[in-house]
């Protein structure tokens, strides 16, 4: 018996230390992932991460040091645990995984995926090309102390998108221009205004007056005569943003004035907006100067500074940026950081002085980073186990015990059942997944007269549904192409509407990406009126369809835990004399 | 090389979102003993030497072996043959430069005879793979020395732990959907002179619109209790009346439609937790009752004391109620209201830690001790978390291990289902007893496997038959065991690893609520379970925060 078991692990042994596997993400689960595979003996492991290392990853991503920060985290990720375990056979890339390079060829090396990201469009992608490589892939996340691991199969499991997952927040621009009511519709625009003043301008990310404004219903020609603010700004939509400040040579005081006086006294001549609401309250640079404030003494990140102290702290950072700007060049931009200083600053002091104006009680640096970064708050501990449920989940997908595996959550406390971890068993496919169904379609809810093919491409092929370079035709029996993957081959296209190639209610698009090896079948339904600032609206998951409760999961937990019969992985550590082992792979019996 | 405050504040950015400040400040003033470097002990002190811990030692008197450099990722091949806690220090040391890093190339049993006092000096002491009789010894050493002791195994795809701690105290336990403490239904001097200066009727739209749903709760409470002889509304009919009357208040325009007034809407949205009467938690009620509490000595830890002066204060000046947390929640106002609001309970909460603050000073008083031994801010932590505290309160190891007080019904109820993990337990048990008699682990060497078999089987029923456990325990767990060959597998290290360090953090940073007492992973189901076994009765009140994960994944 002794030798029969024996055997099976030793099958299980080699191929572990045969088999290859893809590790997408260095980051904090990436890290322990790594040590724990070469510990329990697996030789060939590829590893790819965009990311290059930063302070706040030393907390937990212990592969890294100091003196590591700033360089490629894959890169150095290898090296570290190539030190401690010479034998293993690393290969490292500091690349995104989306990038076309990285196919379903590229995918079909391994055998099994690993995905330790910390974002659902990379997330999606990896999905779509193990779906397409056919290649098991396990998924894991962790927020603070929580975490999960699953498995994912094509045919088998569901797939990552099968369960809609909530939309991720995004607020309507005149919210953000106009009608900020909330601290974080002010941590938002002052992000936009980072980037509109240092980086890449982006149309969709306008800070100044909209008055466009639906609700306004404003006729800016009729009303000038009364703007008596207006006629410095009079041509706020001609001259960028960036040209403006630049020609002021990033004069802290003007564009404070600006920003916080000129902007928003124009705003108040929207007077329809303010009917309802409390109107904003400008600020006057001199006049704050003038009424004498104690300078603030040194900066703590949890204390809320008085208005003053924001003026300083805009003023220091935006002289701070405008130097790191003429540092790099003529023509340089900025990419805004919550982990850089004066970038962190420079939003912490515009919001502030936009939640002041706006009547909202301000908020303390720290409160802004966690908002403004969407900070998920990250620690070793958590990190640690999971990694380590993930390797135990692969040892059953290798030992052919796919049907044992399980998706697993870890708790912060023991829960009422006093569980730390709940398992629960896999969903089988959702028969109408817009991704892994075998013939996927849906319908989506759109004014074909006022939505442009680019709105079409950028915001429900590629943000939506999750294409990287899709192509799209119109099943209209000529195959008109409306967008092409390849570059410049449609762009005359972009700025048109989709009424004017034809399409209107009941038109049917056929989506492809050709590297997801993906075709989604869009059905269009024409409406005429759709909320204030929605564009489209996909059929069956109006926003209140939300994934189902996790907290059934007990009740599933309670189930399966019966069926925990199933023949077992052990490990097996290659080290440099393996390490002794557990021998059996079949335990308890039923 | 130490960090600057303010690099440190950008490395531990991530956790200071967990614990704040000043658990950071807790972590970084910790000394952390571990004992024995094996693969779980290193990767639990790895996860705490990442956060910052001040200062960690290795007890440990064995010799880097082949085996362990190949499951340890913090042996090298070059440390084979070194002593195994300076190997494993000088690599730890390697992660984070703010923590100090020590050895003691020795066993714990020789240091015990050498230097009983030696464990006193930690903040806590984990003790990895170590044989029945050291754990009792060291067990009961650090039980009267009141220092925390956890104690961990890996044993093939099994993983415990057990934390051993005569009490705990937590002041911060940071539960999930706590009620806001509000006073609506025993509004205080200043907070009932607040509600006056409002005025709904007469006020302007703009400021009824943005008036806290507080205060409409409380002005519409008035008089609802002046038309109901004085009683708040109870049952859900009467709290729908109630809703009914706050939405009337809502302003109508000229055609008689009512305005959009949110703030209205939060008003009557939150009328069912704002009305929860102002109440003692029975947690903190048994806690007043507790023994502790009662008599305090120059040798009460500063919780007590703490706590009596609290318990003084509900008596006197609080009228039976704990002191006013202070904070109120986000809510539709414009600043100045809010803020003025915000100052109201702000101020209470003040006042109230202040009168708390008098109690203490005349205790410490009493005692002959100095009445600034317990720092202000301290007593306004306590104050703010008053309805949170906890106190965890575990068996001696003695006590479970001996045969006069074991909990037999616990064991025997747990093992009448048979997915319980307690089987894990009792196995644990019996390989202990088995390196008792042999001084090794059953199944260690291939060869003797199927021997080993026999006399483990031999082991588990001499267990059984001392304590009187009238179980049943499968023939298959007793060859598992024996296969696993006192095994440390890596992925059950990593997994254990992380575990152990969390509890360490919650120990040390008195903030959250640790486990109480035994955890047992079973890394072949994915299954966990905490035993509250082999405890006294009378224990306090264990809140378990159980919270649903719900991540994005």
């Amino acid at each position: 018996m002794v030798q029969l078991v024996g055997s099976l692990r030793k099958e299980l042994a080699d191929s572990i230390s045969t088999c290859k596997i893809l590790v997408v993400g260095a980051g904090g689960i990436g890290c322990e992932l790594l040590k724990n595979l070469v510990l329990t003996g697996f030789k060939n492991i590829e590893v790819i991460d965009l990311d290059t290392i930063d302070v706040s990853n030393l907390n937990r991503q212990f592969l890294f040091q100091k003196k590591h920060v700033g360089k490629s985290k894959a890169q150095v990720a290898k090296e570290s645990a190539l030190q401690f375990c010479p034998s293993a056979n690393i290969t490292a890339y500091h690349d995104s995984i989306m990038n076309p390079d990285y196919n379903v060829e590229f995918f079909r090396k391994f055998m099994l995926v690993m995905n330790a990201l910390d974002n659902r469009a990379a997330r999606n992608h990896v999905n779509r090309m193990c779906l397409a490589a056919d290649i098991p892939l396990i998924e894991s996340g962790t927020a603070g102390y929580l975490g999960q691991v699953t498995v994912i199969k094509k045919g088998m499991t569901e797939c990552y998108e099968c369960q809609p997952k909530p939309a991720q927040k995004t607020f309507p621009g005149c919210t953000i221009r106009n009608t900020p009511s909330e601290p974080i519709h002010c941590i938002v625009w002052a992000k936009y205004l980072f980037n509109q003043l240092f980086g890449e301008e982006d149309a969709d990310q306008e800070v100044s007056p909209d008055t466009a404004d639906p609700e306004a219903a404003w006729n800016p020609e009729e009303t000038a005569a009364r703007a008596t603010a207006s006629d410095k700004d009079g041509d706020i939509k001609r001259v960028s943003t960036k040209e403006w400040a630049r020609s002021t040579g990033y004069d802290p005081v003007k564009l404070f004035n600006k920003l916080f006086k000129d902007d928003i006294m124009y705003l108040l001549t929207m007077d329809k907006l303010w009917k309802k609401r409390k109107a904003p309250t400008p600020l006057d640079w001199h006049q704050l100067e003038n009424s004498a404030h104690d300078t603030s003494s040194g900066l703590k990140d949890q204390q809320v500074l008085d208005v003053w102290g924001y003026c300083q702290l805009f003023q220091h950072s935006v002289e701070t940026l405008r130097s790191q700007l003429q540092e790099k060049g003529e023509g340089a931009e900025l990419v805004w950081d919550k982990d850089d200083p004066p970038a962190m600053d420079f939003v912490t002091a515009a919001a502030n002085l936009r939640m002041h104006i706006f009547s909202m009680s301000m908020k303390s640096r720290f409160d802004v980073k966690s908002m403004a970064g969407n900070i998920i708050p990250a620690i070793a501990t958590t990190n640690a186990v999971i990694a380590g449920l993930i390797v135990l989940e692969g040892l059953k997908i290798l030992s052919g015990e796919l049907e044992s595996c399980r998706t697993i959550f870890l708790n912060k406390c023991p829960n009422l059942r006093k569980k730390l971890l709940v398992p629960c068993v896999l969903d089988p496919p959702s028969a109408n997944c817009y991704v892994c169904a075998s013939k996927p379609e849906v319908t989506v809810k759109l004014n074909v007269h006022k939505t442009m093919v680019l709105t079409l491409q950028d915001k429900i092929v590629k943000e939506r549904f999750g294409m990287v370079a899709p192509d799209v035709q119109i099943e209209d029996g000529k195959g008109t192409i409306l967008i092409s993957s390849e570059e410049g081959e449609t762009e005359a296209n972009n700025s048109k509407f989709l009424s004017d190639f034809g399409i209107r209610n009941g038109s049917r698009l056929q989506a492809d990406d050709f590297l997801q090896d993906y075709t989604l079948l869009i059905n269009v339904l024409h409406v005429e009126d759709l909320e204030r600032d929605v564009e489209f609206e996909v059929v069956g998951e109006a926003p209140d369809k939300a994934p189902p409760p996790q907290t059934n999961q007990e009740e599933v937990n309670s189930i399966t835990n019966g069926n925990k019969d199933s023949a077992q992985p052990s490990t097996s550590s290659k080290g440099y004399e393996a390490a002794k082992q557990p021998q059996t792979v079949t335990f308890p019996p039923p | 090389m130490a960090s600057t405050k303010a690099s440190k504040e950008q490395k531990y950015d991530r956790q200071l979102r967990l614990w704040g400040d000043h658990g950071q400040e807790t972590l970084e003033n910790a000394h952390v003993c571990l004992i024995n470097a094996t693969a779980t002990g290193t990767e639990i002190l790895k996860n705490l030497v990442l956060p910052g811990i001040g200062a960690f030692t290795i007890v440990d008197g064995h010799t880097v072996t082949g085996e362990d450099a190949g499951n340890n990722f913090f042996l090298s091949k070059d440390s084979i043959g070194k002593n195994r806690a300076q190997a494993a220090t000088e690599h730890l040391q390697e992660l984070n430069s703010d923590v100090s890093g020590n050895f003691v190339e020795e066993g714990p049993d020789k240091l015990l005879d050498n230097d009983s006092e030696f464990f006193h000096r930690f903040t806590i002491v984990i003790g990895v793979q170590l044989p029945e009789s050291t754990c009792l010894r060291l067990g009961s050493v650090l039980w009267s020395a009141s220092v925390p002791f956890l104690v961990c195994k890996t044993y093939g795809l099994i993983g415990y732990m057990r934390l051993v701690v005569q009490e705990h105290t937590v002041i911060e336990s940071h539960p999930d959907n706590a009620l806001e403490d509000l006073r609506l239904d025993q509004p205080y001097a200043e907070f009932q002179n607040h509600i006056k200066s409002y005025d709904l009727d007469s006020m302007e739209k703009k400021d009824h619109s943005h008036t806290p749903w507080i205060i409409i709760v409380a002005k519409y409470l008035e008089k609802w209790l002046s038309e109901h002889n004085g009683q708040p509304p109870k049952n859900y009919k009467e709290k729908e009346a109630f809703r009914q009357l706050i939405r009337e208040g809502i302003r109508k325009n000229e055609n008689g439609v009512p305005e959009d007034e949110e703030n209205f809407e939060e008003a009557i949205k939150n009328v069912n937790t704002a009305l929860n009467p102002t109440k003692i938690p029975s947690a903190v009620e048994d806690l007043f009752n507790s023994e502790q509490c009662k008599n305090i000595t120059a040798q009460s830890p500063c919780f007590w004391v703490m706590l009596r002066a609290v318990k003084e204060f509900v008596h006197n000046e609080g009228n039976g109620s704990l002191p006013v947390r202070g904070t109120i929640p986000d809510m539709i106002a414009d600043s100045q209201k809010f803020i003025n609001l915000q100052n109201v309970y702000r101020e209470k909460a003040m006042q109230d830690a202040a009168a708390v603050s008098k109690h203490v000073e005349s205790l410490l008083q009493s005692v002959g001790k100095p009445a600034e031994s317990i720092p202000e801010k301290d007593i306004k932590l306590f104050c703010k978390n008053a309805s949170f505290l906890r106190v965890v309160r575990c068996r001696s190891l003695a006590e479970e291990y001996s045969v006069d007080t074991v909990n037999k019904d616990e064991i025997t109820s747990c093992m009448d289902s048979p997915d319980s993990e307690m089987v894990f337990y009792l196995m644990l048990r019996a390989v202990d007893r088995f390196y008792q008699q042999h001084s090794r682990y059953p199944g260690v060497y291939n060869y003797q496997v199927e021997e080993d078999i026999s006399k483990l089987k031999a082991c588990v029923n001499s267990l059984l038959q001392e304590y009187s456990l009238n179980v049943n325990i499968k023939d298959d767990y007793i060859h598992e065991f024996c296969r696993y060959g006192a095994a440390e597998p890596h992925t059950v290290s990593a997994f254990l690893g992380g575990s152990a360090a969390q509890e360490a953090i919650k120990i040390i940073s008195h903030q959250f609520v640790p486990f109480n007492n035994t955890f047992i992973y079973n890394a072949m189901s994915q299954t966990s379970a905490t035993l509250r076994l082999l405890e006294l009765n009378g224990n306090l009140p264990f809140a378990d925060l159980f919270s649903s994960p719900n991540l994005p994944m």
